[in-house]
């Protein structure tokens, strides 16, 4: 493929021939838009942090054999969070239109994008959550219980604590599938590298650009797999000692 | 001090609910070791659960130094299992928190400042002799030696009852053993009330002041060790004893299992048996211990007498009690010597 194709873009019905984006121009363009993607997903992850990890906890532990069973609770938000995961991302993305303008005054741009991906995210996150506290064993619990753990307690250092591995290994698809989402929320005008991809690679026929965009993508994708992995490691004695 | 008034617990409502604790009463002094056995499904990590108050009982009581645990509400309760150290089964220990820290969680809990905790953690890891491990984390330690960061976590808050579901379960013969000395040690040290739960009674032989025996929610049988191990009549006295495998008998001559019956047995009663009876006493198999300071146990002899009575008769005479003709192996069928089965002794032995 070479960095300088021509090709033509139809517009209306008058074929206009247009060049590929040059390479050393690529950087102009790409690197702001890889800025706008990255803060897009950070802030969606804070969020998501923030509201899925104490989401997950309660969710587990309203549940048939948790330290506070509330099974109506339960039901509902479990049902809340089935609704949101089950929506595919484009359309939870529309659907929500008039929630995120009443939220951030606009229906397009970064801002725009973060909420749906917000909701997306934390149904997502609250049920990686609730699976990694599920493979706590209850013997754990019952030792924090029996400690005289107050139920805060007995979450953060008992469940949490023990689930930590599993919630980072969660967390590193999650942020994955983040960046997915903000390609997705990218063809609706929300900037980043899916915004590029679509309106270069797809729209212009620009393969420069979608090469490049993909290589991005890849090594991006790559890369926090590789990170995560490591956390993982990282916050498991067993696994980061023997390795020693 | 500990004692059970009533207690009963059921699960379920209505047509569904099962009795699992049905109307327990017993009572375990200070200082006092209490073992609980029964086989699988008895209702003994049930009953555990109730003594360390997670769960509540359906109605009774659990009544510790004089003060009825049962009937406090929610918030008092938690401050109520304070006193009543627990040691799991298998340790239960957070896997990414070291020995020190694991033992530092009840601590944590109730609040107590980083330096005291140090100092206390610091005591409570040599006093189970853990000192050079106090960093490990769980996966570095042994079976023994995650049961002794199990033990000083019950004991960091200083509870006055040492409640034990299992601990020794899971452990090889030695680090039992060592596990027991441990707890007795501690009991003898601490002035604990110690109530240990487990369906294996070799273990019950070597720790055990008391014993109960747990079956379908009820106790259907209690009494001092030493006391039941020495009488024939008990089946728990006989489940207790060590079951060994034995010889087979010349020709002509009868198998007999003979059991201690008295706390005073003289120690060359082969001889004197075979003397009385004029002739010689082959032995086949035999498992003699001393728990507090009495001689116990059993020995499978094979004695070309008579009569059988003249040989009950002889064994009498020397606080002893048999039973002729036991067959080839002691078994679930094997006649005399088969009191109620409880939890394949020998088998557990080797597990692990
Ligand atoms: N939460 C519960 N809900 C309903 N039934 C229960 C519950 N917990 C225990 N049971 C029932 O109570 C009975 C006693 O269980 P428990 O665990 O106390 O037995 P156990 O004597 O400790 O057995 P094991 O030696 O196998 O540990 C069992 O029949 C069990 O199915
Ligand atoms: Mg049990």
């Amino acid at each position: 493929m070479s960095a300088v194709g021509v090709s033509s873009v139809p517009i209306g019905s008058i074929y206009v021939p247009r060049a590929d984006v040059p390479v050393a121009e690529l950087p102009a363009l790409l690197l702001p838009a890889y800025g706008e993607t990255v803060l897009m997903v950070g802030v969606v992850m804070v969020v998501v942090l923030a509201v899925g990890t104490p989401l997950g906890l309660l969710l587990h532990n309203v549940a048939p054999g948790g330290l506070f069973e509330r099974p109506a609770l339960h039901a509902v938000l479990g049902w809340l969070i089935s609704v949101g995961r089950s929506l595919p991302f484009l359309i939870l993305m529309a659907s929500i239109v008039p929630f995120t303008r009443f939220i951030t005054g606009t229906n397009i741009g970064i801002a725009a994008a973060v909420v749906p991906m917000s909701l997306a995210g934390i149904a997502f996150f609250t049920r990686i959550v609730e699976n990694a506290l599920r493979s706590v064993p209850p013997s754990i619990v019952r030792v924090a219980r029996a400690s005289g753990g107050s139920n805060l307690q007995i979450m953060r250092s008992a469940q949490f604590g023990e689930a930590v591995p599993a919630v980072l290994g969660g967390l590193t698809i999650q942020v994955i599938a983040m960046i997915e989402y903000s390609a997705i929320a990218g063809t609706i005008g929300a900037g980043g590298i899916g915004y590029v991809a679509v309106t270069y690679g797809y729209q212009r026929f620009d393969n420069t650009v979608m090469l490049a965009t993909i290589l991005i993508l890849v090594a991006t994708v790559a890369f926090v797999q590789v990170a995560g992995d490591r956390l993982v490691r990282w916050v498991t004695p067993q696994k980061r000692l023997q390795r020693a | 001090m500990i004692s059970l008034l009533e207690l009963t617990k059921t699960y379920g409502r209505g047509a569904d609910a099962v009795i699992v604790l049905d109307r327990l009463n017993f009572e375990v002094g200070t200082g006092e070791i209490f073992a609980v056995t029964g086989p699988s499904g008895a209702g003994k990590s049930t009953l555990a659960q109730c003594i360390n108050l997670l769960e509540r009982p359906t109605s009774g009581s659990v009544v510790v130094n004089g003060e009825d645990l049962s009937s406090l509400p929610e918030k008092r309760l938690r401050a109520a299992r304070r006193r009543i150290g627990t040691v799991f089964q298998s340790a239960s220990l957070l896997s990414r928190r070291t020995a020190s820290e694991n033992i530092a969680l009840p601590l944590e809990y109730l609040g107590v400042t980083p330096g005291e905790i140090r100092a206390r953690v610091g005591e409570l890891i040599d006093r189970v002799g853990l000192g050079p491990k106090a960093h490990s984390y769980p996966f570095q330690l042994s079976g023994g030696q995650a049961q002794r960061v199990g033990i000083a976590r019950a004991l960091a808050l200083r509870p006055s009852i040492l409640l034990a579901d299992e601990a020794t379960s899971g452990l090889d013969p030695d680090t039992t053993s060592s596990v027991v000395e441990l707890l007795k040690q501690l009991r003898t040290d601490l002035d604990l009330t110690v109530v240990f739960i487990t369906h294996e009674m070799d273990t019950v032989r070597q720790i055990a002041d008391s014993v109960a025996r747990l079956e379908r929610g009820r106790i259907v049988e209690t009494g001092r060790l030493v006391d039941l191990l020495t009488d024939h009549g008990s089946p728990l006295g006989r489940a207790l004893q060590p079951r060994r495998g034995f010889a087979a008998a010349d020709d002509g001559a009868a198998t007999w299992y003979v059991t201690y019956d008295s706390t005073d047995v003289p120690g060359d009663w082969i001889q004197r048996v075979s003397a009385d009876l004029a002739v010689p006493v082959h032995l086949l198999g035999a498992s003699v211990e001393t728990v507090h300071g009495i001689n116990t146990g059993s020995a499978t002899l094979g004695i070309a007498a008579a009569s059988d009575d003249a040989v009950r008769a002889v064994l009498a005479r020397y606080g002893l009690s048999g039973t002729p003709d036991v067959r080839r192996e002691p078994g679930p069928g094997g006649a005399p010597v088969s009191p109620v089965r409880s939890g394949a002794v020998p088998a557990l032995e080797g597990a692990a």
